[in-house]
């Protein structure tokens, strides 16, 4: 169905007079929204929607795509500059990407982050535009076992995040778990876990929580530690990244991407879960992992070309078959409907110009915010040069507002603030906080999965061994959770001796 | 990751396209904006039906209807939010069916008792499809398979407790039926497990499979309604299928405001949306989605929102999910 034609016909569209400045303007706000913690890709869609009515339905759709991109890639900033996500995407980044610019290195880690986006981005709207239906048929061959031994996947993934103790990585991911089981039974519909409180009859704000967990609780450790740490951390230098250094990272960035399409293609997950499994992935075969989370440039890599490689992966069982792919796509599907453009297998036999230029508009996107990015690189870095004792506050107030602003629920700012402290504590006993997030993210994923496959197999658990995609991928699981296990034994052995 | 921030930006514009036009509908109301409350996410069908809807407002009703979405909860956080509001006319509730089933199944005490019911847009009929190369051609194909394997027959529905999950429980009561449901988050999901071939029969409403069934990649086998679908004319109905149901459960959409709302208010906001709902833009849209419209204002609303709520009852016993409060 990929057309050349069209698509330089959509690229001579994009590039018109008519449709460029939409895709700047995409661009930018995608990254100043991005930039903003609570402010995400997903919201600045809805918010502009409205906006587009006006619009002819390409400029509109132009727009939201831009800002999709440039949004994700964007929530690294914040990550790297404050350790406060931008978006929950971004979470992974900061791993690295805030040790990096404690180092003095907050233009280099900035630099890395925006050419990894771009990389990944590009592969994969290159991937949706060459691909697509092909791609839709892979799609189809998953259903609920393979969602749920992909889940389990990630979560032994996850593992390899634990830090120096494994024990307290599983405790972090049970803790993860109880929190994601906290809402609605997702198959019997039923309410559970929520003692009584209508607020969390939906369970946690997933951001809400993420924002206490790494942003306010860094806040309080400064605040903490205010007395002894200078007060700045040293002056920021080289912004772009050398070309040795990106070409060398290769097979970091052709692993994310793979691990982003596939992710992004999945419903329901998307950048925040390809981000920390692809960083995961590259700790762990990593020659020494323990050079990651004090500033590893590749983690900084890993996250970012991953979460960006999701953002074609979502959009394609979106546009081919009608399921959003991530929240942020599930917006964008209402803004094509309300376009009176009907997302699915028609749109493509019908409106193929459409398509294309849909194509071409996020190839341009993800090159148009590697440029804007670079460009105001050295800028964002000055924001590290704040004294900490003014930052520090400033951070604990972008929190709790960003965790107002996601549904204008003053109950979410209660569980930042909870989940911070909670965060601090964590940190403290040397608990990881990862595992926390992702399992939120992949425990209702697993649950349901789980439950609905069993229903299916009629009640046999046989089933998961009748499908290949499913076997392979618990398989895979299993030796990834085993390598972890190994070498955590060995580490412990090499310490003792 | 949830969405609704608009609110600001939404009231921003509309405000500042406010000022500049006058006040040419000097009656009292409406003086300012009014909101929109949509109950579910940006970017699904209520959403896009709630937007296009109230996107020409001002020339109907003199003043802009700024959409604002409050998801949560299963839509109980923004129908509550709705109910509790001040009753003043300035803040209306797009209203779905779930209003008709949180009482019955212990979610809320919310039910139609506390609005003011305006108007109902539509109602969406469940429809029973296959994969385009399934070997059941007909419903009855399909029945008699199920007949003689109990349990066997595999369907995916939009989540449990929703109209096509009732409907089917409905259907496989009266035929002495016995169906495995698999319930997915919403109709997408569900529709793309059969299209995979993972699960037997979709069971969803039946706007949800337009597109599959323009370009032939699934195949209904009968819609649950009493007459035929403008959109779907070949379909047949249940009845016509060769299994007249004695409950026929229909999803629905509508606008509400709080209890104690002023009539006069009432008034001027069913005509305002009565207008709004016969523009061009709104028509096109609900045609292009499938979605037939519905007119039923005030009592008549009212009358519909009793009778689902008593024929809801059976359903949600027969499914296990009968939990009054």
């Amino acid at each position: 169905m990929f057309d050349p034609a069209l698509l330089l016909a959509g690229f001579a569209s994009i590039f018109s007079v008519k449709i460029f400045p939409f895709l700047l303007i995409g661009s930018i706000l995608g990254i100043v929204v991005g930039a903003i913690p609570g402010l995400t890709a997903t919201m600045a869609i809805a918010l502009l929607i409205p906006f587009t009515f006006a619009m002819e339905p390409i400029a509109g759709i132009v727009m939201l795509l831009a800002i999709y991109a440039s949004g994700i890639y964007a929530g690294g900033i914040a990550s790297i500059l404050i350790r406060t996500p931008g978006t929950p995407a971004a979470a992974a980044t900061l791993l690295d990407g805030y040790p990096m610019a404690q180092k003095g290195e907050a233009g280099r880690a900035i630099g890395i982050a925006t050419i990894s986006s771009g990389i990944g981005g590009l592969f994969s709207a290159l991937a949706l535009t060459l691909f697509a239906p092909l791609l839709a048929t892979v799609a189809l061959r998953f259903s609920a076992p393979e969602y749920f031994a992909l889940a389990v996947f990630g979560l032994s993934v996850t593992m390899g995040l634990s830090g120096k103790s494994l024990l307290r990585g599983f405790a972090a991911v049970l803790l993860g778990l109880s929190i994601g089981m906290i809402g609605v039974d997702p198959i019997g519909g039923f309410p559970r876990l929520n003692f009584g409180f209508a607020e969390v009859s939906g369970g946690f704000n997933f951001v809400a929580v993420m924002i206490g967990l790494f942003s306010l609780s860094e806040a309080f450790r400064q605040i903490e530690q205010m007395s002894i740490l200078p007060p700045k951390p040293p002056a920021v230098r080289d912004v772009l990244p050398k070309i040795a250094e990106i070409l060398g990272m290769w097979r970091i960035y052709l692993r994310s991407c793979v691990y982003g399409l596939v992710v992004g293609i999945t419903p329901g997950v998307g950048a925040e879960t390809s981000s920390f499994l692809s960083y995961a992935e590259t700790k762990r075969r990593d020659k020494d992992p323990s050079r990651f989370g004090k500033g590893a440039p590749e983690g900084v890599a890993a996250a970012q070309s991953a979460e960006n490689g999701s953002t074609g992966g979502d959009l394609l069982p979106m546009l081919t078959l009608g399921v959003p792919g991530d929240a942020a796509t599930a917006v964008l599907m209402g803004a094509l409907t309300i376009h009176n453009l009907q997302p699915g297998p028609m749109l493509f036999q019908e409106r193929p110009d459409l398509t294309h230029q849909i194509f071409a508009g996020m190839i341009s996107a993800n090159v148009m915010f590697v440029v804007l990015g670079l460009l105001g690189a050295r800028l964002f870095a000055r924001i590290v040069q704040i004294d900490r004792r003014i930052l520090a506050p400033l951070v604990c107030l972008l929190s709790l507002v960003g965790a107002y602003a996601i549904d204008n629920n003053p109950f979410d700012v209660w569980v930042t603030f909870v989940f911070g402290v909670i965060g601090w504590l964590m940190q403290r006993g040397g608990f990881p906080v990862s595992p926390v997030v992702l399992a939120i993210i992949l425990g209702p994923m697993m649950e349901s999965n789980l439950r609905r496959a069993l229903i299916m197999g009629l009640g046999s658990p046989a089933i998961f061994l009748q499908r290949p995609i499913a076997l392979f991928l618990l398989a895979v699981a299993a030796i990834s959770l085993f390598a972890v296990l190994r070498r955590s034994r060995r580490e412990r052995r090499e310490a003792a001796a | 990751m949830r969405i609704t921030r608009r609110q600001f930006s939404a009231s921003v514009a509309a405000a500042s396209v406010a000022a500049s036009a006058g006040g040419a509908f000097a009656a009292g109301f409406p003086e300012r904006d009014i909101t929109l409350v949509v109950p579910w996410a940006a970017g699904g069908g209520t959403d896009a039906l709630g937007r296009t809807l109230a996107k020409n407002a001002k020339q109907y009703i003199g003043a802009n209807v700024a959409v604002v979405n409050r998801p949560g909860g299963t839509g109980v956080q923004g129908m509550q939010s709705v109910a509790q509001a001040k009753p003043d006319g300035y803040t209306v509730g797009l209203v779905t069916f779930h209003l008709s089933s949180y009482r019955l199944t212990g979610l809320s005490q919310l039910s139609y008792r506390e609005f003011e019911p305006i108007m109902l847009l539509n109602r969406s009929p469940t429809g029973f499809l296959v994969r385009a190369d399934s070997p059941y051609k007909s419903m009855k194909d399909l029945v008699d398979y199920a007949k003689a394997n109990p349990g066997v027959v595999t369907i995916a529905t939009s989540g449990a407790g929703a109209v096509p999950h009732l409907s089917a429980a409905l259907l496989a009561k009266q035929l002495g039926l016995k169906f495995t449901f698999v319930p997915f988050d919403g109709g997408a999901p569900a529709r793309t497990a059969v299209l995979g071939g993972h699960v037997t029969m979709l069971v969803v409403n039946s706007e949800e499979a337009l597109q599959f069934y323009k370009a032939k990649q699934l195949r209904f086998l009968a819609l649950n309604s009493a007459e035929r679908h403008p959109t779907f004319p070949d379909v047949p109905t249940i009845a016509e299928a060769g299994f007249p149901l004695a409950t026929l459960l229909l999803d629905w959409r509508g606008l509400a405001v709080p209890k104690g709302t002023p009539p006069d208010v009432i008034k001027t906001l069913t005509e305002g949306f009565r207008k709004m709902s016969e523009d061009a833009d709104y028509k096109r849209l609900m045609d292009e989605m499938a979605l037939p419209r519905a007119n039923a204002e005030g009592e008549k609303f009212t009358a519909f929102l009793e009778d689902i709520e008593k024929a809801l009852e059976p359903a949600l016993a027969e499914v296990g999910l009968l939990k009054k409060i």
